[in-house]
């Protein structure tokens, strides 16, 4: 009765007219990049941060999330008819969707995956509004050492993720947390690594390092390739998948809502390891797994209906516990802190219309994607159409904009412009932005409750394993760590390793 | 001759550079830390984190390292290879003429230059099309952001925008 009145509650903040423009804008710029291959969901949620400045924080974040889940609907558009990923949680798709699409069935595809990423996102929604309020409760008794190795653990499984060495996603990672810690000193107020900068005081924003290594580092790499498209030009006709198209697709869809589901929730997961965790599923459940590669519609459904199910889970972690669980939910965070918000354990008690209101939202703009995503598909394709030589420095200079409105500070567009072009080298090199972005959100809370738990401690370290969630935690994080030193964990890594930060 | 051209080899392996980078970030981190003051286990100073964090950097950076002339690596040529590197340097040039631009001469001046010469030296667009979006974007942007949103934009010295 109490979800039932919280998310009535939460209705009514949704469906005021102001949220429901940031809702429609939030999706819409979701679905717009994720059909735009080059621009990614963290690239146009940077972009959007310092817009979230002049709304409400309800407003604000419902634009935020709206982006992210959007995308997730949006890359497969490109994916069947390009086949060039939006984004990375669509890369599978592109596997079956684009020969379904070369074979005359991009109405099926299309459809099968709308109403798939409809489904898990409204199942991930419900067991959100559930799994919610039950986990904060359990939060409240979470100390410094269990944050401190929670976080730990998020960190190492992105690191474990992320495509290519593991030991350049660690160095990544401790250079996030580094950069994490310029400015002054929460505990003693004592400047680090400022070099004598009054602007590094406050430490460095996330808006400008987030910015440089996603947005300008991607317009970089994009630059260096001239992008060839092979749009399928035959005009989409039904879109409704048949009888047996749904017969074939309902298991794939329900087995990638619960996988993505629980994979989403898992720090350093997202919907990326969803998706290409639900193919590979689908693929080994098939009694024909030779169609899969050749149009099989099972590889389309499930992947696509795991990506939307899992970009639902990743807010579990941040909202009750207030870590994020991947790169997105970190900007996420950062949108929460602009507005002097921490999300945590106690948010959906002090600040339920927020956190209803935002649960609410997504159900609306689920709705908006559906709507979107089948009858306007026809301008989608369209769009596909846009030239990249005016995209691209179109994008860099709202990148700039973005930079100096959130701050108004030229600084912060100096920083911006360093980090896109340390972000391209980087990339080149092959170390992944990914687990510095998390590490730098991370950094600064990881070394507090890290310094609170030994203080209360008495500097006994032995705190960290005594607690139970925290050793298993540590215990986890521990195998991640050891287990590519065995060539066949290192084999299975390098399957489900990903670049997240596509 | 052989062993020469094993060390040329070795030393244009761009993941030993990029360990020997990551080596030094982590030297460099240490020593900040050191001189911040690492403080006791019951009671860590500022520097504290940081010189661990320090430490780990120069491990990771060692195993990097110690990959790169045990397994050898990708030189840095190969990383670009059939790729237009010139676009990219083209772009960073750019930015950082923008950079050195903004403040003196304001948003508007330095703007307007960078995405005409972005529009035309990443994949040529044709003139009539290039001076109106280079003239039109940056200038609609700072009359929305003026106008609508009250944000003033660098002005400069000329104090144009």
């Amino acid at each position: 009765m109490d979800t039932l009145a919280n998310v009535a509650h939460g209705l009514g903040v949704a469906l005021l007219p102001i949220n429901l423009l940031y809702c429609f804008i939030g999706v819409f710029i979701g679905t717009l990049v994720g059909v735009l291959p080059g621009i990614g969901p963290i690239s146009a949620m940077s972009l959007l941060l310092p817009v979230t400045l002049s709304g409400t924080p309800e407003s604000g974040i419902i634009m935020m999330a709206g982006i992210y889940y959007g995308s997730m609907y949006g890359g497969s558009t490109t994916s069947i008819l390009v086949n060039i990923p939006g984004e990375a949680a669509s890369v599978v798709t592109c596997i079956d969707g684009h020969q379904m699409a070369k074979q005359g069935r991009a109405g099926p595809a299309l459809g099968i995956s709308a109403f798939g990423s409809f489904i898990a996102g409204t199942f991930s929604l419900i067991a959100l509004m559930l799994v919610a309020p039950s986990l904060a409760g359990i939060a409240i008794a979470f100390g410094p050492a269990e944050y401190f190795s929670l976080m730990v653990l998020g960190l190492v499984v992105l690191t474990f993720l992320t495509q290519g060495s593991m030991a350049k996603a660690l160095l990544m990672a401790c250079i996030g947390v580094v950069l994490g810690l310029v400015g002054l000193d929460s505990i003693t107020a004592q400047p680090r690594l400022t070099f004598g900068r009054i602007e590094l005081i406050d430490g460095i924003g996330l808006v400008p390092v987030v910015m440089g290594l996603f947005g300008v580092a991607e317009v970089l790499l994009n630059t260096e390739q001239a992008i060839k498209r092979d749009i399928i030009n035959a005009k989409i006709t039904q879109l409704l998948p048949n009888k047996e198209d749904w017969k074939a697709s309902a298991g794939p869809v329900a087995r990638g809502t619960i996988l993505g589901f629980f994979l989403g929730i898992l720090p350093g997961g997202g919907a990326v390891v969803a998706s290409f965790a639900s193919y590979a599923l689908e693929k080994r459940l098939s009694k024909h797994p030779e169609r899969f590669g050749h149009g099989a519609i099972e590889g389309v459904a499930g992947p696509e209906s795991a990506n939307n199910s899992a970009a639902g889970g990743a807010f579990i972690p941040l909202m009750t516990l207030g870590i994020p669980p991947n790169v997105v939910m970190a900007l996420l965070l950062g949108a929460f802190v602009i507005h002097g918000l921490q999300p945590g354990p106690l948010m959906i008690s002090q600040n339920p219309t927020l956190f209803w209101g935002i649960v609410a939202s997504m159900y609306i703009g689920n709705l908006m994607l559906l709507v979107l995503n089948l009858p306007m598909i026809g301008m989608w394709v369209q769009l596909l159409r846009l030239p990249y030589n005016v995209l691209f420095p179109l994008i860099i200079l709202f990148t700039i904009i973005g930079v100096y409105c959130s701050s108004n500070n030229v600084f912060d567009v100096y920083v911006m412009i360093a980090f896109g072009v340390i972000g391209y080298f980087m990339r080149k090199l092959g170390y992944e932005p990914a687990p510095l972005v998390l590490a730098f959100v991370l950094g600064p809370m990881l070394e507090n409750n890290l310094r609170k738990s030994l203080i209360l401690s008495q500097g006994d370290l032995m705190t960290f394993v005594q607690r139970p969630i925290s050793a298993v935690c540590l215990a986890f994080a521990a195998v991640l760590l050891i287990g590519p030193l065995l060539p066949s964990l290192r084999k299975k890594r390098e399957l489900v390793a990903l670049d997240e930060g596509a | 001759m052989n062993n020469d051209s094993n060390v040329k080899l070795r030393l244009n392996n761009s993941e030993l550079w990029g360990g020997l980078i990551g080596l030094a970030l982590g030297l460099f981190v240490i020593w900040s830390g050191l001189k911040l003051k690492l403080g006791t286990i019951n009671d860590p100073g500022s520097g504290y984190v940081l010189f661990y964090t320090g430490i780990l950097m120069c491990l990771f950076a060692a195993s990097i390292i110690l990959a790169a002339v045990t397994e050898g690596g990708p030189s840095f040529a190969s990383r670009w290879e059939n790729a237009r590197w010139g676009k990219p340097v083209v772009v960073i040039l750019c930015l950082t003429a923008f950079a050195f631009a903004l403040e003196p001469l304001g948003f508007l001046l330095s703007a307007i230059p960078l995405m005409l010469l972005l529009l035309r030296l990443i994949d040529p667009v044709r003139w009539p099309v290039a001076i109106p979006i280079a003239i039109l974007a940056p200038a609609g942007m700072w009359w929305v952001l003026k106008h609508l949103l009250g944000i003033q934009l660098p002005h400069g010295i000329f104090e144009i925008g």
